[in-house]
């Protein structure tokens, strides 16, 4: 015990000793540096803020969905059957099929309807449940307070409460068409909010509105029609993969096998979504955004530990006197490397323990901003581990970066640094000699002090070139998102037209085909269905059309689409499960009759059926299934022309035997897209606004250090007859050339990486190859931006220059 | 009270010195003037007159010498003679222009046309070779580059500066080297006057007498030189001498020009300081 005190004692001294004057020491240079400490404490908020809130995000999100599960026992696939289609031999088929463990059957009512959402009507496929009923499970919960089900009470997803803003004991109105085509309307009181596993985002495709019983009779009165009746059908089965045989034998039970999936008679639509579909659709942008945020917090903390290795060789420059004074007063390299030690440290964890603190507060609104998407609402506590692994990682590489920083200490000789000589900093190349170079003065100094600072300026565009990257990528995402829409709007996979006809299959459609082609305003329409095949004996989903060059919505990322007759596209999803490739061949059947072989002429990207889609020829399905005959119109209208008001005049001009329904896709997808585009944008912005703080920070940061550490030459130079104008440009223009380096290569990056990084990021919703669009021009001004505001921001700083008097030079 | 005996003393001096025959007819020009020059420095609460009330007059192709004992105040003379530093009262002018109220750039352009300094720590800029020195400096007042660089290495050759030397950076030469090469750096824009400030200070006797040397053959040359010493071997260079003490120039002794080995000349010096009690 004795001996372990002793080495105790002896490694305490060996490594400070005298830690109450070393902690003095590091508080008074934190003081006299103090706009230098502020700046690095923020950017140590920023960094702690980002890498706390992503890791709480990747690490909590996904398993706070997993809690959810557990809590609500979700089945694992639910259908969706309409009430005509529903018999008690499809009851008994759920009883008795292999693979379906346990079913649990509710009734429902179903209706598509406009509710007026962040002041606009927005169109919703809402079901009414009764809330009393007893459910084993795919049980449902509330959200935050509710009240007593009184007047015309309902319990609303929490999606109408986070985006839509209704509040408790709001009126809200459900308008829709009944089938005779006239407008109705449904209003309740909202009397609490809701959450579940399947039904609680638009994402989803449906809405579940919570009823008490006797409410729930009502509104089945008020829709007294077969058609709003449907039957919800929860099953747990042997695995999750069986839903799609389940519903492939059942659709061929109840003979929809030769429907197109998208049915012409609504009565005939049967819906399967399995849990993992779910799951997907409701945490992957979660994850994805919060793998961003996690990687965006590195570069931020990268940039911060440059800037501390910066500052700490920059401080003993400019302290180098003091350290020879500490020094030769009998102080080790030891001790003053911990005093630095201590003031980084501490600065560090200063700003850290703030950033830690502050990401609490942050993480509902980002939070509220995934809600939107997920309709979940995720509630983050304080999470003592998480939170402690930030502030640790933050700190031990602060200490690792300080002490290879400080290392210069131990070769600094007392008599050395009290003369202020640097060890380190002898000049030996003369760049730019200004006998030989003839541009403006002042530019020719800023670029010799560039190249003598070879180190600083690459720390510089290394920086600039980090945040510039993200910062582009931010600008890219926000422009897909909010200005030029085309390419997100496809990730899905789905073609982009401005309105979709759903005709009656059993008619002939010739002459209204005719008749729409030659409407006002119409561009152009073609078919594009979609139906179920097997391939290699897997059940995808495949697009059936006569001719694809005609497609808009160009997805194939390798290859081309078929041509000719047998030829097929593979989703690269799919491709990969086969582990197929162009020119490789698969087997293509419909319904368990003959099969074919297809030569894959290409791969494309598409999320639609969790990315096991396929694209053929209509002559190649209709020899698979001569029954075939195509339903779904795709109308595009001319640029600027209203869709809503086109499908109003296709619903007055043609009867519902003929056309079966007509959908304003420009609508749908505003809507679909809506909550993604909403984060993408928000994350966009966010990254765009934290570049340029971090590049203010930085030059902010680096400038002032620099401006303090040539003093003395600046000195001399206002002596010979420089004015404050001119060593300020000389200064500023110095750090342009690293800065416009790096915001050229930064822009650069992220202009070429940024679709190979949404590809890897996007690889599970399909999006094998990203093709975001890439505007140069936005781009450009981005970079070109960020320089100016980098330049104006150095002069900026340097007008502190002028307060560097000559006389003061001399005198010191 | 105190000022007036010290003014007093002052006109005792000078006529004792009109009489002498040492009295400058002044038919040379003014380049610079002051009237009621006064500084102060604030050390806390407290403030500190350093120059009091001064009124000289310093003459073109003069050789000015201010000695002084530490804390006379001739440094900040120098300073504030050279547009360097503010004033705190009365004026200074330059060729009859008032130069008390210009700002910080526009004493900085008056400097770049009008002076060259010298200082005792040479304040070359370490990261730039001697010749970027001087090159930075006299392209800042000129554009003609081939002029200024063949004028820059004809005067550094004319101090003795090899084009080995001037391609080396500060840190690579001597003190006597690097004055001599700060020496050119002042004179590159061809000034109106230079500013010396215990240029000899830091340097060894050998080197100190090069660049005494160099600024006397310069000042041969017709170039006003205005320098600050406390060295009796480099006062002695000047034609005129200024005696301040307490800010107040108390003594003026004029030599005519140096010329080596004239021991009247360095006696009559030695005289006057005596005099002024150094």
């Amino acid at each position: 015990m004795k001996n372990v005190m002793k080495n105790y004692r002896r490694s305490y001294l060996k490594w400070g000793g005298n830690v109450k004057k070393l902690w003095m020491i590091a508080s008074a240079n934190i003081k006299k540096h103090k706009s230098v400490s502020i700046t690095l404490v923020i950017m140590f908020v920023v960094a702690a803020l980002l890498l706390n809130a992503g890791l709480l995000v990747v690490l909590n999100y996904g398993s706070f969905f997993e809690n959810l599960k557990e809590e609500l026992n979700p089945s694992d696939a639910y259908f969706l059957l309409p009430d005509a289609i529903y018999s008690e031999k499809t009851e008994r088929y759920f009883n008795e099929n292999e693979h379906v463990k346990k079913a649990q059957h509710n009734d429902a009512l179903l209706i598509n309807c406009d509710i007026l959402s962040q002041g606009k009507d927005k169109g919703y496929t809402v079901i009414f449940r009764n809330m009393d009923e007893q459910l084993e499970m795919t049980k449902w919960k509330f959200i935050g307070s509710h009240l007593p089900a009184e007047d015309m009470a309902v319990y609303l997803p929490d999606v109408f409460k986070a985006v839509s803003g209704y509040d408790l004991n709001d009126k809200i109105k459900l308008n829709y068409k009944d089938e005779q085509g006239e407008e109705k309307t449904l209003e309740f009181t909202v009397k609490g909010y809701t959450e579940d596993i399947f039904f609680s985002s638009t994402d989803t495709g449906l809405l579940s509105f919570y009823l008490p019983e006797d409410i729930y009779n009502q509104v089945s009165e008020i829709l007294n029609d077969p058609v709003y009746k449907i039957h919800l059908v929860f099953t747990d089965l042997d695995e999750i993969a069986s839903a799609a045989k389940v519903e492939n034998s059942l659709r061929e039970l109840l003979g929809l096998s030769s429907a197109s999936l998208m049915a012409a008679d609504v009565s005939e639509l049967l819906v399967m979504i399995d849990v993992e579909l779910v799951e997907m659709s409701r945490v992957m942008m979660a994850s994805m955004i919060a793998v961003m945020m996690v990687v965006f917090a590195f570069i931020i903390v990268i940039v911060c530990l440059l800037v501390v290795r910066f500052r700490i060789v920059n401080s003993i420059e400019e302290d180098m006197i003091k350290i020879g004074s500490m020094k030769s007063a009998g102080y080790t390299s030891r001790q003053i490397i911990i005093s630095l030690l201590m003031q980084f440290g501490l600065v560090a964890a200063l700003g850290s323990l703030i950033g830690i603190a502050l990401s609490y507060p942050v993480l509902p609104a980002v939070s509220r901003v995934f809600e939107q998407q997920s309709g979940l609402k995720w509630e983050q506590g304080f999470d003592a581990i998480i939170s402690s692994v930030t502030f640790a990682v933050i700190l031990v590489i602060v200490a690792a970066v300080a002490l290879l920083a400080a290392r210069k200490v131990k070769k600094l000789t007392p008599i050395h640094a009290l003369r202020g000589e640097s060890s380190s900093r002898k000049y030996k190349n003369n760049y730019l000699p200004l006998e030989k170079t003839s541009t403006n003065l002042s530019l020719r100094l800023a670029f010799k002090s560039t190249l003598q600072n070879f180190r600083q300026s690459v720390m510089i565009l290394i920086i600039v070139a980090a945040v510039a990257f993200a910062g582009s990528y931010g600008i890219i995402m926000y422009y897909n998102t909010s200005v030029d829409t085309k390419a997100f709007a496809e990730v899905p996979g789905m073609e982009i037209c401005n309105v979709m006809a759903v005709l009656n299959p059993q008619m002939d459609h010739e002459e209204i085909i005719g008749e729409i082609k030659n409407m006002a305003n119409v561009r152009k329409a073609q078919y594009l269905d979609e139906v179920k095949l097997k391939v290699d004996g897997n059940d995808v989903s495949g697009y059936v059309m006569d001719d694809y060059a005609g497609k808009e919505s160009k997805l194939v990322y390798d290859g081309h689409y078929p041509e000719k007759s047998g030829e097929i596209v593979l989703a690269g999803i799919l491709a990969g499960r086969l582990d197929k490739k162009t020119g490789d061949t698969v087997t293509v059947a419909f319904n368990g009759n003959k099969e074919e072989i297809f030569t894959v002429s290409g791969l494309s990207n598409g999320s639609s059926m969790g990315g096991m889609n396929t694209c053929i020829l209509a002559e190649d399905f209709i020899r698979l299934n001569p029954d075939f005959k195509p339903q779904i119109l795709d109308i595009y209208l001319d640029k600027g022309t209203d869709a809503a008001e086109f499908v109003k005049i296709l619903e007055n001009k043609y009867d519902k035997e003929l056309l079966r329904s007509v959908m304003d896709f420009d609508k749908g997808l505003a809507e679909g897209m809506a909550s993604y585009q909403n984060i993408v944008a928000i994350m966009g912005i966010t990254m765009l606004i934290i570049t340029l703080t971090v590049i203010a920070l930085v030059l902010y940061f680096v400038i002032g250090s620099s401006v303090i550490r040539r003093k003395r030459e600046l000195g001399i130079q206002k002596a010979v007859g420089y004015t404050t104008v001119q060593l300020m440009n000389q200064i500023a223009a110095g750090f342009a050339i690293p800065v416009s380096l790096g915001v050229i290569a930064g822009s650069f990056l992220g202009a070429v990486y940024t679709n190979p990084l949404m590809s890897v990021a996007m690889q599970g919703m399909g999006v094998m190859k990203a093709g975001f669009i890439i505007n140069p021009v936005w781009v450009i001004i981005f970079g070109a931006g960020t320089f100016v505001f980098a330049y104006l921001l150095s002069l900026a700083v340097t007008w502190r220059i002028r307060k560097i008097s000559a006389y003061a030079l001399v005198t010191e | 009270m105190i000022y007036n005996i010290i003014a007093k003393r002052i006109i005792i001096i000078k006529t004792k010195l009109r009489k002498a025959g040492h009295i400058n007819l002044n038919t040379k020009n003014i380049i610079l003037t002051t009237k009621d020059l006064c500084k102060n420095f604030r050390a806390g609460t407290q403030e500190q007159q350093v120059l009091k009330n001064l009124n000289i007059n310093v003459y073109e192709e003069d050789f000015t010498v201010i000695m002084g004992a530490s804390g006379a105040g001739k440094s900040t003379l120098l300073y504030a003679l050279s547009g360097m530093d503010k004033i705190t009262g009365g004026s200074v002018s330059f060729f009859d222009t008032p130069i008390e109220n210009l700002s910080a750039d526009k004493l900085a352009v008056f400097r770049r046309k009008n002076c060259g300094f010298v200082f005792q720590q040479m304040f070359l800029l370490d990261n730039m070779s001697v010749l970027d020195n001087i090159l930075a400096c006299g392209l800042l007042a000129s554009r003609d580059k081939k002029t200024i660089v063949s004028y820059a290495k004809e005067m550094l050759e004319k101090v003795g500066l090899t084009e080995t030397i001037w391609r080396k950076f500060p840190t690579q030469l001597s003190g006597g080297e690097n004055q001599r090469a700060a020496i050119v750096r002042a004179l590159i824009n061809k000034p109106r006057v230079v500013f010396a400030d215990e240029p000899t200070g830091s340097l060894n006797s050998a080197s100190g007498k090069s660049v005494l040397d160099v600024l006397t053959e310069i000042n041969n040359g017709g170039q006003s030189i205005i320098m600050v010493t406390h060295d009796l071997n480099s006062a002695r260079r000047g034609n005129r001498i200024l005696y301040i003490r307490d800010g107040v120039i108390c003594g003026e002794c004029l030599l005519g020009k140096y010329v080596s080995g004239d021991e009247e000349r360095h006696e009559k010096l030695q005289a006057f300081l005596s005099e002024m009690g150094w």
